[in-house]
């Protein structure tokens, strides 16, 4: 492989920071959901690329697991974000003030 | 004796303490204690005279050191009380008078519900007047000065609950605090330049240490200590008002010893003022205006123990004159004759208001001389003995001082002297006849003083009748004098343009005339005088208020100083409340503000976790 | 140009590109489409990094039942409506890109300042680490090194599972003993 292992990871950080503006500019409860989706797949590209360049498995048996735990993450999440609109009928998240000083 | 002397001073002390902490057990007992004790100090008094008289007459002083009281650093004052004619004759008057008038006091305040406390400030008065004439340096003679202006304060203002009583009590206090400033400044000029307080020391080697200018300045600003504490002219407004105080008060304080303090301290320090010359003519000035215009003051006041404070302040203003004039011994007799006469007319006062339930305006008085036969007695003898009359002592007195000024070469000043003479039996006149000769005018039968008040007035009597035949014969012969020589020099005077048989004639002659002037207008009844104020308001008002003096000062320093009372409470409102205000506003509106940061929004927490996280990073990689 | 730079040249672009674009849809469910985009991209990613089991997991679990979950939930409460563009905190917006940028420039900082932009993988990783493929590599270390977390993480996923079926299908549930105290307060103040 001729590209420079950097250049993975320098995309990770990109998508990092991108998912990372998503969850503070958007209101939406999914799509700032969607956007930390963003943030792990971010990372889990650089613990490939950083396995790759190590000449071991480990960063992707991390990553695997990540994977892993995501999916039930999201699982969750989503109930969450259910019984949320269920309650109050808006899924912005501007509205849930109740932690109000 | 000489040695115990201490105890003169001691005996009024213990018994101000006594009455102040068991007065109101000990009851009536309160005012024969005091009594007692301040009798049983004159008894002392003669003794120590007894045992003066036996030393020759030019040693006649005994020191007698009691004990170290301010040793700092270079600056050494003992508590030691000096014994010599001067100021034994000076306790015998305090003493003398004092309990004369305690006694009057036991029946006047008789139904006071704080007899005790009266009797304890009379008795802790005493003991500072008697400091103050005993003691034997400058820093004890401040401390006895301010002690009496405290029991001044406290006895004028003894009915406070009366506004006027209490102001009159401030007034007091804080007009001869300004004297008393001016005294201490010159105490410690005297101590700067002399290097000792004690008398001897002072006028001893200070006599001949002192520069001119230096003794002139201590001169001065003891004298402006003496002005205030004798209600000379400017410092004299607090008299008139002082009169709020119990009658005893007045003739005790006011009359007989505190307000001659001031003819003592001149006296005592006259090496000083005559080191200075300026200041002896100052003292003489002072004294003679002060008489002149104390004098007119009195012709217009209604209330008769206004026109009598007037009248003190007129003899002060004499006694003040005869200093000046360097007729030390003429002051002194003067001031005793006046304790003897003065502290009469003012106890008959009290004998009058007594009799007519505190009624003071003598417009509604007249003809009491039915109802009170024998206050109209001793008050005619007090009258008749400031006016000059002979025999009367006041005759001796006055007349040696008018004397003096003829023989003195100062024309100028013998004329004004003999035109306050003429006023001053004028003005002493003018209540004799209007409180008990003429027509009733007032409505109620007046019932004489009983007989324990009675008594001490006798006495004061018997001494206005004898005293001056007694003390004071002839100005350089007199016994007075004689016994003073030692202290204050003899008697220096030249020839006078006039023998002295004429002069004489002169004073007497003037002092009948006042009195027959005064019987004409106020008693026969042939001069309208109630009409006065009406016919010419002007006059009449100058003189009804002692020529405005009280509103001048009022306008140059209450209202100023009211003034700057009134800026500085707006200073304390605006600026200094203000600025606490102020911050506690702020920390309100501060407070106003930290909430926003806690809005709820769960974007701005997570916008400040990332905040964090970037400082933190940056942190990180700036390290390595 | 070797292959696997021009595939790294021609994805990189479509990924941070579906990224942003999925950053600035109103509407939900377009994001929701972008984003599936960026998971092939990153799948592609893998598979250049020899990571061909996580090319087929990532496709299959995340672009086919995460975000497949995802759509379902977005038009199931219809919140595909598209969202304001007016932003109530004031500074949100730029302050987000800024330290956005800031994460993105500190992390590349520490890239140049870590690895080096120079760093070439070793060429010889399907030989020696991906004996026998890639997915038997990966489970020889899954299950003997791996083991224990691998049957932690099995039992978290029946967990969600359940906490997911329990949660989503109270509608009624008996009041808490907390609930009952307060709403007593309520009625007496």
């Amino acid at each position: 492989m001729s590209t420079p292992i950097a250049y993975f990871v320098a995309v990770s950080a990109m998508l990092f920071a991108i998912g990372t503006v998503g969850v503070l500019v958007r209101k939406n409860a999914l799509v700032i959901f969607m956007s930390v989706e963003l943030q792990l797949n971010a990372v889990n590209l650089a613990l490939v690329a950083f396995s790759r360049m190590h000449g071991n498995l480990n960063g992707q048996v991390v990553a695997f697991f990540s994977m892993v735990v995501a999916a039930a993450e999201v699982v969750v999440g989503l109930a969450i974000i259910v019984t949320v609109y269920r309650r109050r009928q808006s899924a912005s998240v501007d509205d849930l003030t109740v932690l109000r000083g | 004796m000489l040695d115990l002397v201490w105890l003169i001073p001691l005996l009024p002390l213990a018994g101000a303490a006594v009455n102040l902490l068991l007065g109101r057990r000990l009851g009536k007992a309160a005012g024969w204690l005091a009594t007692g004790l301040v009798g049983l100090g004159f008894v002392l008094a003669v003794a120590a005279l007894v045992d003066l008289l036996g030393l020759p007459a030019d040693q006649r002083v005994h020191v007698a050191n009691l004990f170290d009281w301010i040793t700092v650093g270079t600056f050494s004052v003992d508590v030691a009380l000096r014994v010599d004619p001067l100021s034994i004759t000076m306790t015998l008057v305090v003493t003398g008078v004092g309990a004369l008038i305690h006694l009057y006091a036991i029946g006047y305040m008789d139904h006071d519900p704080r007899f005790g406390v009266f009797f304890a400030h009379l008795n802790l008065f005493v003991f500072f007047m008697l400091m103050l004439v005993l003691a034997d340096n400058y820093l004890l003679l401040y401390l006895g000065w301010e002690g009496v202006g405290l029991c001044s304060y406290l006895l004028i203002g003894f009915w406070f609950e009366r506004p006027s009583a209490s102001s009159a009590a401030k007034k007091a206090f804080v007009t001869t605090r300004i004297g008393d400033a001016a005294m201490l400044l010159g105490i410690v000029l005297i101590w700067l330049h002399v290097g000792s307080l004690d008398f001897g020391a002072v006028f001893g080697r200070g006599a001949s240490e002192l520069t001119q200018g230096a003794a002139t300045a201590i001169a001065l600003l003891l004298l402006a200590g003496a002005i205030g504490k004798s209600a000379q002219l400017p410092l004299h407004v607090w008299l008139p008002d002082a009169m709020e105080g119990p009658t005893p008060v007045s003739a005790l304080i006011h009359a007989a010893t505190m307000v001659t303090a001031g003819v003592y301290l001149v006296v005592r320090s006259h090496v000083l003022f005559e080191l200075s010359g300026t200041a002896l003519t100052v003292v003489l000035v002072v004294g003679l205006v002060s008489a002149l215009y104390a004098a007119l003051a009195s012709i217009g006041q209604f209330d008769l123990k206004r026109a009598l404070a007037y009248s003190t302040m007129s003899q002060i203003g004499f006694m003040f004159f005869a200093a000046g004039m360097r007729f030390y011994t003429g002051a002194m007799l003067l001031l005793v004759c006046h304790a003897f006469y003065k502290a009469l007319l003012f106890l008959t006062a009290g004998n009058v208001l007594h009799g007519l339930h505190d009624e003071t305006d003598m417009r509604r008085m007249g003809g009491l001389r039915a109802d009170m036969p024998l206050s109209a007695a001793w008050f005619t003898l007090g009258a008749l003995s400031l006016a000059g009359i002979p025999p009367l002592a006041g005759f001796f007195a006055k007349d040696q001082i008018v004397g003096f000024a003829a023989t003195s070469g100062r024309e100028v000043a013998w004329v004004l002297a003999s035109l306050g003479a003429f006023l001053s039996a004028l003005y002493i006149a003018r209540p004799l006849f209007l409180t008990f000769f003429g027509r009733r005018r007032g409505r109620e039968h007046a019932h004489e003083a009983p007989g324990p008040m009675q008594a001490p007035l006798a006495v004061l009597a018997f001494l206005t009748v004898v005293g001056g035949l007694f003390l004071g014969l002839t100005a350089e012969g007199g016994r007075l004098a004689r016994f003073l020589e030692p202290v204050v020099g003899v008697v220096e005077h030249g020839e006078a343009a006039l023998p002295e048989a004429a002069l004489i004639s002169i004073s007497v002659v003037l002092a009948l005339a006042a009195v027959a002037v005064a019987f004409w207008i106020w008693a026969s009844g042939r001069v309208d005088w109630e009409a006065f104020p009406q016919r010419q308001p002007e006059l009449a008002g100058w003189l009804a208020n002692a020529f405005y003096l009280n509103t001048l000062y009022a306008w140059l320093v209450q209202h100023p100083g009211k003034a700057f009372g009134r800026a500085l409470t707006v200073v304390d409102d605006r600026v200094i409340d203000g600025a606490v205000n102020e911050v506690a506003e702020d920390v309100v509106d501060a407070s106003g503000v930290a909430p926003r940061i806690q809005r709820g929004f769960v974007r701005s927490y997570a916008l400040a976790f990332l905040l964090g996280a970037v400082a933190l990073l940056l942190f990180l990689g700036l390290r390595a | 140009m070797a292959p696997d730079e021009i595939v790294f040249w021609v994805f990189a672009p479509i990924s941070i590109g579906s990224a942003i674009a999925m950053l600035l849809q109103r509407n939900a469910v377009h994001a929701a489409l972008f984003l599936v985009v960026n998971f092939f991209t990153i799948a592609v990613f893998y598979l250049v990094l020899g990571a061909s089991f996580l090319f087929a997991v990532q496709i299959i679990v995340y672009a086919g039942a995460i975000m497949v979950l995802f759509l379902f939930v977005i038009m199931l409460l219809g919140v595909d409506r598209e969202e304001t563009l007016v932003e109530r905190l004031r500074g949100q917006r730029v302050l987000a890109v800024v330290l956005g940028a800031g994460i993105a420039i500190e992390l590349v900082v520490a890239i140049r300042a870590g690895i080096g932009f120079a760093t070439k993988a070793p060429a010889n990783f399907d030989e020696t680490v991906n004996q026998g493929g890639n997915a038997q590599a990966l489970a020889r270390v899954l299950f003997l090194q791996y083991f224990f977390p691998f049957e932690v993480t099995s039992v978290l996923l029946i967990v969600a599972a359940i906490a997911v079926v329990v949660f989503a299908s109270r509608r009624r549930r008996a009041i808490t003993r907390a609930e009952a105290v307060t709403a007593g307060h309520r009625e007496a103040a």
